[in-house]
């Protein structure tokens, strides 16, 4: 009876020890490969900033890309990451002045309330851009400047008002060493980086793009070359590393897919008939526009066309910037053409594509030159991918606008989430070139839209 | 076309709730000594659901009940980031009890049937994933439960073979909940799958004896669907997309599968005996998990997840020595082959090819009573990267699972 006292007291000692036992799974050490990641510094536009939902603002530089990979980078002996923050109580100011979208209650002029991104103030927070704080926050290592083109990142003076309205990028204004000498690439070498990313060329289409082909232009690709050529030749002269991304299709973006071509439903008759005969008050040869019952083409300004208007063909881009009131109770689009910095025809698509296509040749020899050997991010795969959907970890981005998840509020920037996968495809490319682990972002961490 | 343009619609739910049937094996506490075989060695009521075959050969009636305590620790290495996530399981209980009658008259014919009733839990699942884990989208927690009544009767033909069968009456609960990535003021959405189900089947062995140290047991257990006819869903999600995803009833079907095992007993001489099962598992039958919402919006569909398990086997192989007249000692081993390809392994259940070790105690109290216990522990480690969810890393489990039954004779 002892024996079996002492059995069952060692049978219950061994139990007990077992049922406290918990897995205990080895996680692989990060390793930093053949880079020296002590001081990163991240040059590019409005994505590298931070920029969303129309603004630069604190929560969404927080997420930035490079200050997400930056803290990747700390696990492998990277140093500190200054970003050119707005101020925690700030709203936040866009390139116009504005103040961030929110995702809100919106009631059209049919008296129609639905979700819709909406301002979060008339105004945003301009004071901003004449409030330089370099002295007290610089130097940077994010140097993500809105609005910045290949063809400006060497610019001296970028951010110098006396330049005039339009002739200088305020967003540098307020965090250049010297507003009127610095450029981007001289802020950027104070730091003397020891690895870099470069991810820019977005705008060199996009100002164009942006406003319809109506206004700004797109960089020639000789020019794009030159530039690309000069800053990564300015940032590897001491033996910096880096990782460099190329510049993504247009039909990848919200603000350019989401509104249909053929978005004017017509539901009855009368209005098929008023607005042909509209059209046929316009002076225009009858039957050139037999709007019918169901959807119709926009119809939109082309000045090559005749009369200078004509309806939008499939494959054009009405951008998510139209004044949507204006097409539902005021005749936009159907008895008024849409005005051209609202549109982007086929030859204005084509002229992006083909821009697009020169500058990623570009990116794409800069990387590989032997002489660079830099680590390369095909971003514009990489969001290519969210027009089909892309899946991680459970959930499925895509490249819808609001319920999509990948994109802001701005239909052009990315969400939280989305930043956090592009680091990701950062982390990737270095991981690659580099022999390094540096270990991804767990995006899941990160949220995309907010609803309310 | 304007309004819904603007209007919000969000896509359909990424991988809304994904679950699968778990086999226990925890039937009862002599087995679950000795690696989970019982099929070819009849020792005690527990033969209702090992083999109803072997019932008939049971000298004495007896009422047999217990329960296991499972206590589950598992982790999950995301392979991208490293971040580890851990479960925080409760406790689960799942639980056996037995009850086999007939004349002891040895005299009659009649004794030769022995009627026997069984109250278990063939299947069952929890995980429960700490908050905001990695996998959060994909699931959360799962409960699944199964408990099987099965009357049964058995009939001795002759000394040598006895063969049985019961009618299976299956009861199931199951609560899932996953997070949807649908965020407001901090916070994801959730889905809440709650629901009850019933199935029908039954299990049916032959018990062959063909001499003293020898005993063969086969046994077929059918496959029982379960049927679950009105689940409540609750999905909470921000106030201004609610009206996309409607709460209320859905209906789902899960396949608990037919198990066919060949078992062997022998007695090597009066104080050690051996046991060996081998299970063919009809898991095939878990295809497509698929779950029907009566309130479908246009992003509200339907749901059907791919599972495509494939039939699998097990062999357990179990000894127990007599040291004393009231003290029995046994061991046990199991090896379970997964029935998840690579490629469709997920949280609920991160199942893989593992091996059990098992042990156990048996105390005869008196004539009367006797009280046994089991010991089971499992390691499981598998690294998959579920094609569906894109959720790719290495899942490891440690299971404990220590049960106590207590038997009355009569």
């Amino acid at each position: 009876m002892k024996n079996i006292f002492y059995k069952s007291v060692v049978f219950a000692s061994s139990v007990t020890l077992l049922l406290s036992c918990k897995p205990n799974l080895t996680v692989p050490t990060p390793s930093k490969g053949s880079i020296d990641a002590s001081r990163y510094v991240a040059i590019g536009n409005s994505i590298t900033s931070g920029f969303a939902d129309g603004a630069l603002y604190y929560d969404g530089q927080m997420v930035s890309f490079p200050n997400l990979v930056a803290q990747q980078l700390k696990l492998v002996g990277g140093g500190s990451f200054a970003q050119p923050l707005m101020p925690v109580s700030s709203i936040g100011v866009g390139s116009t002045g504005n103040a961030p979208f929110k995702l809100d209650y919106s009631t059209d002029c049919l008296g129609v309330t639905s979700l819709a991104p909406v301002p979060k103030a008339a105004q945003g927070d301009v004071s901003a851009f004449s409030t330089n704080i370099y002295a007290a926050q610089g130097p940077f290592n994010n140097m993500g400047v809105p609005g910045a083109k290949a063809i400006t990142v060497a610019v001296s003076g970028y951010g110098n008002p006396a330049n005039g309205s339009g002739n200088y990028n305020p967003f540098f204004t307020r965090m250049a060493k010297n507003p009127t000498s610095s450029s981007m690439l001289s802020d950027a070498m104070l730091l003397n980086p020891t690895f870099f990313s470069l991810f820019i060329g977005n705008n060199d289409v996009l100002a164009y793009a942006t406003n319809g082909g109506a206004s700004d232009f797109i960089t020639p690709a000789a020019n794009f070359d030159a530039s690309i050529n000069a800053i990564v030749d300015s940032l590897t002269k001491n033996g910096a590393k880096g990782v460099i991304g190329n510049v993504p299709d247009i039909t990848a973006l919200p603000y350019f897919t989401t509104v249909p071509w053929n978005g004017l439903t017509l539901t009855r008759q009368g209005q098929v008939d008023t607005l042909n005969l509209a059209i046929w008050s316009n002076g225009t040869a009858t039957g050139r526009y037999n709007f019918k019952v169901g959807n119709n083409p926009f119809l939109i300004k082309d000045p090559s066309a005749p009369l200078g208007q004509r309806l939008i063909k499939e494959g054009e881009f009405v951008l998510l910037n139209v004044p949507l009131d204006n097409i539902k109770c005021h005749g936009l689009g159907s008895i008024q053409a849409i005005p051209n910095q609202y549109v982007l025809t086929a030859t204005e698509i084509a002229n992006i594509q083909t821009a697009v296509s020169a500058y990623n040749a570009s990116i794409r020899a800069v990387a590989d030159n032997p002489k660079n050997n830099l680590a390369f991010v095909d971003v514009n795969a990489f969001l290519n991918q969210t027009k089909t959907g892309f899946v991680y970890n459970g959930i499925t981005l895509n490249a819808a606008f609001v319920t999509g998840g990948a994109f802001s509020l701005d239909g052009i920037h990315l969400t939280p989430m989305g930043n956090a996968l592009l680091a990701n495809e950062f982390i990737k490319a270095i991981n690659v070139k580099y022999s390094s682990t540096i270990q991804q972002v767990d995006a899941t961490k990160y949220h995309s839209i907010i609803f309310p | 076309m304007i309004k819904k343009l603007i209007t919000i619609s969000i896509l359909s739910l990424p991988a809304l709730l994904n679950a699968q049937g778990f086999q226990v094996n925890l039937q009862g506490q002599t087995q679950q000594g000795m690696g989970g075989a019982g099929t070819g060695l009849v020792q005690d009521a527990a033969a209702v659901f090992f083999n109803p075959g072997g019932v008939s050969f049971l000298k004495e009636n007896t009422i047999n009940a217990g329960a296991t305590a499972t206590i589950a620790n598992g982790e999950f290495l995301d392979a991208a980031s490293s971040r580890v996530s851990r479960t925080d399981n409760p406790v689960s209980t799942p639980f056996a009890a037995y009850g086999v009658f007939g004349s002891l008259d040895t005299t009659k014919y009649f004794s030769r049937f022995k009627f026997g009733v069984g109250i278990y839990t063939p299947f069952g699942s929890t995980a429960k994933w700490e908050d905001g884990w990695t996998g959060r989208f994909a699931l959360t927690s799962l409960k699944l439960q199964s408990i099987f009544f099965q009357p049964t009767v058995s009939w001795k033909v002759c000394d040598k073979l006895g063969i049985g069968a019961g009618f299976v009456l299956g009861y199931g609960n199951v609560e899932l909940k996953e997070d949807l990535p649908l965020y407001s003021n901090g916070t994801y959405g959730t889905a809440d799958l709650k629901g009850t189900a019933l199935g029908y089947g039954f299990n049916a062995g032959v018990y062959y004896k063909p001499c003293k140290k020898l005993s063969i047991g086969l046994t077929y257990r059918s496959q029982v669907n379960m049927n679950l006819n009105s689940g409540t869903a609750t999905i909470t999600v921000p106030q201004s997309v609610a009206s996309n995803f409607p709460s209320g009833p859905f209906s789902s079907h899960i396949p608990l599968p037919q198990v066919l095992t060949l078992g062997f007993g022998y007695q090597v001489n009066s104080k050690l005996a051996l046991a060996l099962d081998i299970n063919y598992i009809g898991w095939k039958a878990y295809d497509t998990l698929a779950f029907d919402y009566k309130n479908n919006t246009a992003t509200f569909p339907d749901t059907k997840l791919p599972r495509d398990y494939k039939n699998t086997f097990a062999f357990r192989l179990g000894g127990q020595y007599k040291i004393t007249e009231k003290f029995t000692a046994r061991v046990g081993v199991a090896l379970s082959l997964t029935p998840i390809k690579p490629g469709y392994v997920t949280p609920e259940v991160p199942d893989a090819d593992k091996v059990n070790l098992t042990c156990g105690v048996g105390y005869k109290i008196s004539n009367k009573f006797r009280v046994d216990a089991s010991y089971t522990f499992e390691n499981l480690k598998r690294t998959d990267n579920n094609t569906a969810l894109q959720l790719n890393g290495t899942y490891k489990t440690y299971l404990s699972a220590p049960g106590l039954s207590l038997t009355y004779k009569f």
